[in-house]
């Protein structure tokens, strides 16, 4: 039987959209049940705000603390995020489980497209956790002049491609040594231009100003382009990745 | 219908490189359908390099593999909808119960009545009683049990054991050995195995492997036990140049 035959029978039965419904919603059972990822990443993520402000609480009242709260608040969710990442894979490498995934007959990239969208599910929830707590901690001396609904906007265009981004580096990383330390270095740089991104539409809406609403509309621009560059090389690439 | 196949591997100068060193290196058999293949040799011979390429968790360097006349490279996907693999390892989501890991595999595998599949295979491995259970809290044997159930949710046509009876006691060796004779008519198996006087009362066909060669492949009622022992031993001992 040809590829495109196979390829064929295989779509008839609707089988990739069963197998992605069912790795997704086996991923989220057990964090549900386990609530390994979720609660790990939002206790990080409120203690390393935490830790912002304390840093930032004795530099003065000539200091405002908001014009660098944007940087601080990408900070803390991208350490939160490659805390998430990682574990994201652990569930896998349990008594070989990844072993009996890819033995299964699923294209790759129908892995890769559960388990991103599990990530980022786990991510939005923890930024639901994160922004009042942000907006909390570094939003509310003074009069706020920004425009709040950007920041969660700018929060969600960076995380569709951390977790698009992420969920290919975990991949690499799982059966490395050292995964914690694989992941970072492999993830700071190719993250690098969407932080630029994030941080300055997140700038725009914790600042507002002149001009912001033009830096927001750049900033999403290049999040948007960002995002699905690296989410159509991440899918192209899975195959190879696991087959590695 | 899966098209029905008379041999179930044709191996031909497969070889699989790691670096410099070749796990396997020019391997070549055919088994018939039907049959039952131990593969013996000592750790690091390439037994499960050669299980890994056999089940397209690994592409081979050079060489080819079909099974049930499909490459494994070529035919991958199709491929693994006619194979399972029970390991030492169990393969299931230690957080999820045993219900709800064979039915996640069964929707990998798009097997089409997968409740009644899974209460079936359920039933016929005894852990019917502990369905609903978390498999982290299941002894080895029972993981064991229901590795088989979900090796088997597909109807694969070759099974692959990867030294199957790794950690199990006796009680556990037995009950595992009944639900394979069970399914033995309808299958043909790979199995790797440690233990030589098991691997050849199961085995129709005997392989042993050293240093990723073939040292010696036969058709069991072709050997003589002490013999094979004597040059598994040999073999194990001293190495092939």
């Amino acid at each position: 039987m040809s590829a495109a035959a196979v390829q064929q029978r295989r779509a008839g039965r609707g089988l990739s959209w069963r197998q992605f419904k069912a790795i997704l919603r086996k991923d989220i059972v057990m964090e549900l049940r386990t609530k390994e990822m979720v609660t790990s990443m939002g206790i990080y993520a409120m203690l390393t705000l935490v830790i912002y402000q304390v840093a930032l609480s004795q530099s003065g009242a000539a200091f405002d603390p908001r014009r660098i709260a944007a940087g601080l608040l990408w900070l803390a969710f991208v350490f939160t995020s490659m805390l998430g990442l990682n574990r994201s894979f652990v569930h896998e490498k349990d008594q070989g489980c990844l072993e009996a995934l890819l033995l299964s007959p699923v294209d790759r990239p129908v892995i890769f497209l559960a388990k991103a969208i599990g990530n980022l599910l786990f991510l939005l929830i923890v930024e639901i956790i994160m922004i009042p707590f942000f907006s909390f901690l570094f939003l509310q001396q003074g009069s706020y002049q920004g425009e709040f609904w950007m920041i969660p906007l700018s929060l969600l265009g960076g995380s569709i491609g951390i977790a698009g981004v992420g969920t290919m580096l975990a991949t690499m990383s799982v059966n490395t040594k050292g995964k914690d330390f694989v992941l970072a270095v492999l993830f700071i740089p190719l993250m690098y231009p969407l932080l630029l991104a994030c941080v300055s539409a997140t700038t725009a809406g914790v600042l507002g100003g002149d001009g912001h609403i033009q830096q927001f509309w750049t900033g999403m621009a290049a999040i948007g382009a960002y995002d699905a560059i690296m989410i159509a090389a991440a899918w192209a690439l899975y195959e190879f990745i696991l087959g590695a | 219908m899966p098209e029905v196949c008379d041999t179930a591997l044709e191996v031909r100068d497969l070889t699989r490189t790691f670096g410099v060193r070749k796990a396997l290196d020019r391997v070549s058999f055919d088994l018939p359908r039907g049959a039952f293949l131990s593969i013996f040799g000592p750790n690091g011979a390439g037994k499960t390099t050669m299980v890994k390429v056999l089940t397209t968790l690994t592409s081979p360097s050079s060489g080819t593999a079909k099974v049930c006349g499909l490459d494994v490279v070529q035919d991958a996907v199709e491929l693994r909808e006619r194979i399972g693999l029970i390991s030492h390892n169990p393969l299931l989501y230690p957080d999820l119960s045993a219900e709800e890991n064979l039915l996640f595999f069964a929707e990998m595998y798009g097997v089409d009545d997968s409740a009644d599949r899974v209460r079936e295979l359920l039933v016929s491995v005894e852990l019917d009683h502990r369905r609903l259970d978390l498999v982290r809290t299941f002894s080895r044997g029972m993981l064991q049990r229901l590795s088989i159930a979900r090796a088997l949710l597909h109807r694969p046509d070759v099974l692959f054991l990867d030294e199957p009876y790794s950690g199990l006691d006796p009680h556990a060796m037995d009950i595992f050995d009944s639900l394979i004779a069970q399914i033995r008519e309808d299958h043909t198996f790979v199995m790797i195995s440690h233990d030589l006087d098991k691997g050849l009362e199961l085995c129709s066909h005997a392989l042993i492997l050293a240093r990723g060669r073939v040292v010696l492949a036969a058709e069991r009622a072709a050997v003589d036990s002490e013999q094979f022992k004597h040059t598994y031993r040999a073999t194990v001992g001293l190495g092939v140049a």
